[in-house]
């Protein structure tokens, strides 16, 4: 296994114990620490997995039963984050107008989204590149053998 | 038609004979489908006809309904169905990439990450062709040494 092959698998790794951990002390803390004042209780372990479904429903924009071309894509991609900014705003903040008048706050979530969306599509892209890789070696060998 | 098979000794030279009354769309197949054989695909280009190695063909392209062939210069179109050159070209190292197109792996260059779970085949021609996440695993398959 290559170095960069090693970080994704690391990476990947992390995420996937990020969210099964938190998931998990979701569920024992319901089930052993019941009855904590809300706000304090294991419920707030939810908040994540709520906002990585939330952000998640947008990728049906993404669906196609015939191939895309990259124009295409793009625009798939850039109304992906407006519909994955509007759906995690509405979740955050919901019917809270006071919330909503402190633009400073809605500005930090709304790039925090941004660079989350970044973020996840650079290691769609690294996994990709290091596939591509992977192959191009393969096609040498078997053009010279 | 009846079909007659010789068996010759080594110092003649092998060759294929068709006597017909008349040359047929059917004939036209079989004759297309020996050339194939030998390696040589007849594609159309501003009227003439041409006889194209299938080692200088790039890839095989069907647009509304008409197949093409692109050498690095030239595009010719064939008469014969994406599906029948499939068939036909699989051990000549031609993979299907999509939909419509079955690319020569002996032309590419580079493999690069397009989006969305993509391929792009970098040609040495240097076009640049989009390989569907679907026939991402028969490449790899074939990469690997097995037929697909």
């Amino acid at each position: 296994m290559h170095g960069k092959e090693f970080l994704m698998d690391t990476l990947r790794t992390f995420f996937a114990i990020s969210t099964l951990s938190t998931i998990a002390i979701l569920v024992l803390g319901l089930m052993f620490v019941p009855g904590q004042p809300i706000g304090q209780g294991y419920e707030a372990f939810a908040t994540p997995l709520i906002f990585g479904l939330v952000g998640s429903v947008p990728n049906l924009v993404m669906y196609s039963k015939r191939e895309l071309s990259v124009k295409e894509l793009l625009i798939r991609k850039v109304v992906q984050l407006i519909l994955v900014e509007v759906l995690v705003l509405y979740t955050a903040f919901g019917d809270a107008k006071d919330m909503w008048d402190d633009y400073t706050l809605i500005a930090a979530v709304a790039v925090s989204i941004f660079l989350i969306y970044l973020i996840v599509t650079a290691i769609s892209w690294c996994q990709n590149y290091l596939e591509a890789k992977r192959l191009t070696e393969d096609l040498m060998k078997f053009q010279n053998r | 038609m009846v079909l007659k098979l010789l068996k010759i000794k080594k110092e003649e030279p092998e060759q294929i004979e068709i006597r017909c009354h008349e040359v047929t769309d059917r004939v036209r197949e079989i004759v297309t489908f020996i050339k194939t054989r030998q390696g040589q695909l007849t594609g159309v280009q501003d009227g003439n006809q041409y006889e194209i190695p299938v080692t200088d063909i790039c890839y095989v392209e069907a647009v509304d309904n008409r197949v093409f062939l692109y050498t690095g210069q030239q595009v010719y179109e064939t008469r014969q169905k994406l599906y029948e050159l499939e068939e036909v070209l699989r051990e000549k190292y031609f993979l299907r990439i999509s939909k419509s197109m079955l690319l020569n792996l002996m032309k590419i260059k580079a493999i690069k990450p397009a989006l969305n779970g993509r391929f792009m085949a970098i040609l040495q021609s240097g076009e640049e062709i989009i390989i569907s996440r679907k026939y991402v695993p028969a490449l790899k398959e074939m990469l690997k040494g097995g037929v697909c």
